[in-house]
């Protein structure tokens, strides 16, 4: 081995690992499913690339505006929304993200850096990167438009920007799975993510509710605030424009080597991650040997629910308990209380604010759907979480409609249990939802969730995909579900939003209720043909089951 | 007449181009202790697959204890009990709670799914651990768990692949000591294994596949018989000294052909 190139070494390791990932996808194309998420990822690709030109002509509008009008200090005003974007997305709609579970490659003796560089590259094939990448070009040409002396030293402060954010990412995501990866720091980090999103979400109310009568508070606040976002990235970066604007050089590339130390402060923390993960640390549930507990011979029972048979009732006592086990998907569940809290706070009593500030009847029918919208992470992919556990379902003797029944009811009950939540909540922050309101949302809710669950359930048995609770980053939900599940929402909540708005025209709320309850029969009877079908379904896709869920 | 306990009819099951298992025809009577044997990618998981319900047959018939698989599929998997290649385990359940689950899933009422599970938490030395998340388990201790829940119900056809892979010494003999039990009280053991040497000690009959066709079936006595006299009257010289019996190893390497050319040597090692 003394005799080997390291150099040649690790660029023939890093071909060999982009020629694996494109095998990959080609061989994916051998499926009709393959070619289907296909189809799925080049629309959804689509959306993202307007999304991304849409943008870059918005912040190159705003670039251009501010470097003519003689203010490019006030880059920072285009060049913060990018840095949250980018930063947020990724954990906000992991669903999008691509990342490596670059554990697997450590039994390669692949050298650190190629490792690092692997991580960094799949780092960067992600939508955050592909938008926040478009937005910087359309800042940079807006820039040189508006002065074209600008534009070669913007595209590099820019440039520099831009990176600083994908390690800001990288480094982020390796922290955040350090931490999720185990019980503890995962529930101390959920509760510091709850209070941390409460804390961000806060501020548009708060200003709302305050801005209109405290305006010289809010200036000293934002001459107090300036100084801070000008030390952070998107103002540093903005400044470095701005110096070279004004023809102090010597100041701009003070501005660019402080970016640069920012950017070695990142390096350092994300190495210390990467270091550790490439020492070959396993992130697992229980990292130390816990003493064993002495076994208790009481006779504990399992649940028992009148009505149900033993099966359902074993499927929604294993649902139930493996929710109350996932400190992400009950941060997800917890989530429309915190927009309850975030509005009720927003509710200006000398100012019309919001949608719901205005009407706010319709906290009740927006925290619902609220409800059921984030439900839908589950009811789309009911066996992801199972792994190779679905092996376990083929094998029983047990009707795979109960158990994707026991698993609906699971999944039900928590949409009950959180739209009672929204329900107090909306009493206790606007005032009790009048009980046609009531009646109208609980209609809309028979007419929805029995829709989303007859798709989520076809969904699940057709495109499965394997869920690691242990793990943050490197979920994925399929391509498919995604941009078919985005179809079923535009649906079932544009007819919701028309009947609400036809009720609102003729001022007749129970026209609602009746429209709702007559579109709930269908979606019911829709509800039952899929789930009569679920067997049959089942048994026709068990190899894709068991394929993608043993992984 | 006894209804054998498995009975599979041109089993075939193709992959797009490749046959992976192909007019298989097995005969498994009730009672017995079965190994089913055969190289890596011979179609032993393929087959344990089909006959447990996981994967669907391309063509060919399955029965179970008389009963036809296609037909009645819930009847079939009522009487069997299944550790898959992947244990088919749920990992953010606890021990004490999986077996409890697996107990309800096939119909035991709640006290007697829980007094099961207990008790073979005991037998499995797995008891202290029962508070333990299934994900937190060795491997070892995770097959333990997936053989005990593979029994919960008194099967009356057990399907094991690999079910000593990764198990200690001491668990291995408490494992055996239990199919062996079963057995004695009427049970139906199918087992896949790579270690000859558990197979040969357990099982009275054996079938081989190699290449996804069927090479032998019959009791060990019949298989060893059938490769002496393969021997005796071909032009093989690799006959046992006088008064040695052939190991269960040699019948399974003469049976599909795996001595080692000596020519067959790698041209990098030297």
């Amino acid at each position: 081995m003394a005799g080997l190139n390291v150099r040649a070494v690790a660029g023939a390791q890093l071909a060999a690992i982009a020629r694996v990932r494109w095998l990959a996808f080609v061989h994916s194309l051998r499926t009709s499913r393959g070619a289907l998420e296909l189809f799925s990822r080049i629309v959804i690709g689509g959306v993202i690339a307007m999304g991304g030109f849409g943008g870059s002509v918005l912040f190159g509008t705003g670039a251009w505006y501010f470097v003519s009008g003689g203010n490019p200090a006030w880059l920072a005003l285009v060049l913060w929304p990018v840095f949250v974007f980018w930063q947020f997305f990724p954990v906000m709609a992991s669903a999008f993200t691509e990342t490596l579970d670059s554990s697997d490659l450590l039994r390669f003796p692949l050298d650190y850096r190629a490792y690092v560089v692997v991580r960094l590259v799949y780092g960067a094939l992600d939508p955050a990167t592909l938008l926040g990448g478009l937005w910087l070009l359309g800042i940079a040409i807006g820039i040189g438009i508006a002065d074209p002396r600008l534009f070669v030293w913007s595209a590099l402060v820019l440039l520099v920007f831009g990176l600083l954010n994908l390690l800001l990412t990288q480094m982020i995501f390796a922290w955040v799975e350090r931490w999720l990866a185990q019980r503890r720091t995962r529930e101390i980090f959920a509760v510091l993510f709850f209070l941390g999103m409460i804390s961000f979400q806060l501020l548009g109310p708060m200003l709302s509710r305050y801005g209109p009568r405290s305006t010289p508070a809010l200036r000293k606040l934002g001459t107090e605030v300036s100084p801070v976002q000008s030390a952070l990235p998107p103002g540093i970066a903005a400044n470095a424009i701005a110096a070279m604007a004004d023809g102090q050089v010597e100041k701009a590339a003070a501005f660019l080597g402080l970016l640069g130390v920012f950017g070695l402060v990142f390096v350092r923390a994300l190495s210390i991650r990467l270091r550790a993960q490439y020492r070959g640390e396993n992130l697992s549930e229980a990292p130390t040997i816990q003493p064993a507990r002495a076994a208790t011979h009481a006779l504990k029972l399992g649940w028992s629910v009148p009505g149900l048979s033993g099966p359902v009732t074993a499927v929604l006592e294993k649902e139930l308990r493996y929710l109350s086990r996932s400190g992400p998907m009950l941060l997800t569940l917890i989530t429309p209380i915190i927009m309850l809290l975030i509005f009720g706070l927003g509710q200006g009593r000398s100012a019309p604010g919001g949608f719901l500030q205005r009407s706010p009847d319709m906290g009740f029918p927006v925290g619902a759907a609220y409800s059921l919208l984030l439900l839908t992470n589950l009811v789309y992919n009911n066996f992801g979480a199972d792994g190779g556990g679905i092996q376990f379902f083929l094998a029983s003797p047990v009707p795979f409609r109960k158990v994707v029944l026991g698993k609906n009811l699971a999944h039900v009950m928590v949409l009950a249990l959180e739209t009672t939540v929204v329900w107090i909540g909306v009493s206790v922050l606007f005032h009790a939802p009048t009980f046609a309101i009531t009646l109208t949302t609980l209609a809309g809710m028979l007419f929805a969730v029995p829709a989303n669950l007859a798709i989520g359930n076809l969904l699940s048995l057709h495109s499965p995909k394997r869920i690691e609770f242990g793990t943050f980053g490197r979920q994925r939900a399929s391509q498919l579900t995604v941009l078919i599940s985005f179809g079923v929402q535009i649906v079932v909540f544009g007819l919701a939003a028309t009947t609400m708005a036809l009720a609102h025209y003729y001022r007749e709320i129970w026209l609602a209720v009746v429209v709702f309850l007559l579109l709930a029969l269908l979606s019911l009877a829709g509800y039952e043909i899929v789930l009569r079908r679920v067997d049959q379904l089942a048994l026709g896709n068990r190899e894709t089951l068991t394929i993608e869920l043993c992984r | 007449m006894d209804v054998p306990a498995i009975v599979t009819e041109g089993l075939t099951r193709r992959f797009g181009e490749l046959i992976a298992v192909e007019d298989v025809n097995l005969r498994v009577a009730a009672g017995q202790f079965f190994g089913f044997l055969g190289p890596n990618g011979a179609g032993k998981s393929t087959t344990i697959k089909m006959l447990t319900g996981l994967l669907a047959a391309t063509s060919g018939r399955i029965q179970v204890l008389g009963l036809d698989f296609a037909e009645e599929m819930v009847a079939v998997k009522q009487q069997i009990g299944v550790v898959p290649e992947g244990m088919a385990l749920f990992g953010r359940l606890t021990g004490w709670e999986y077996l409890n689950f697996v107990g309800r899933m096939y119909g035991l009422d709640r006290e007697t799914a829980a007094k099961r599970a207990a008790e073979l938490l005991e037998f499995m030395q797995l008891a202290d651990q029962q508070r333990k998340l299934v994900t937190d388990y060795s491997h070892g201790m995770q097959k333990k768990l997936a053989l005990a829940a593979a029994v919960i119900h008194g099967p009356r056809v057990l399907f094991l692949d690999e079910p000593f892979e990764g198990v200690d010494a001491i668990a291995a003999g408490t494992v055996k000591a239990m199919l062996q039990r079963m057995i004695a009280r009427g049970a139906t053991i199918f087992l896949t294994s790579h270690v000859l040497e558990i197979v040969e000690r357990l099982c009275s009959h054996v079938a081989i596949i190699h290449r996804g066709r069927l090479v032998a079936q019959g009791s060990l006595e019949e298989l060893r018989a059938g490769v002496e006299a393969q021997a005796a009257t071909g032009n093989e010289h690799q006959e046992p000294h006088a008064g040695e019996k052939l190991t269960l190893e040699e019948i399974f390497l003469r049976t599909v052909g795996g001595q080692r050319d000596a020519a067959q040597e790698l041209s990098w090692l030297g």
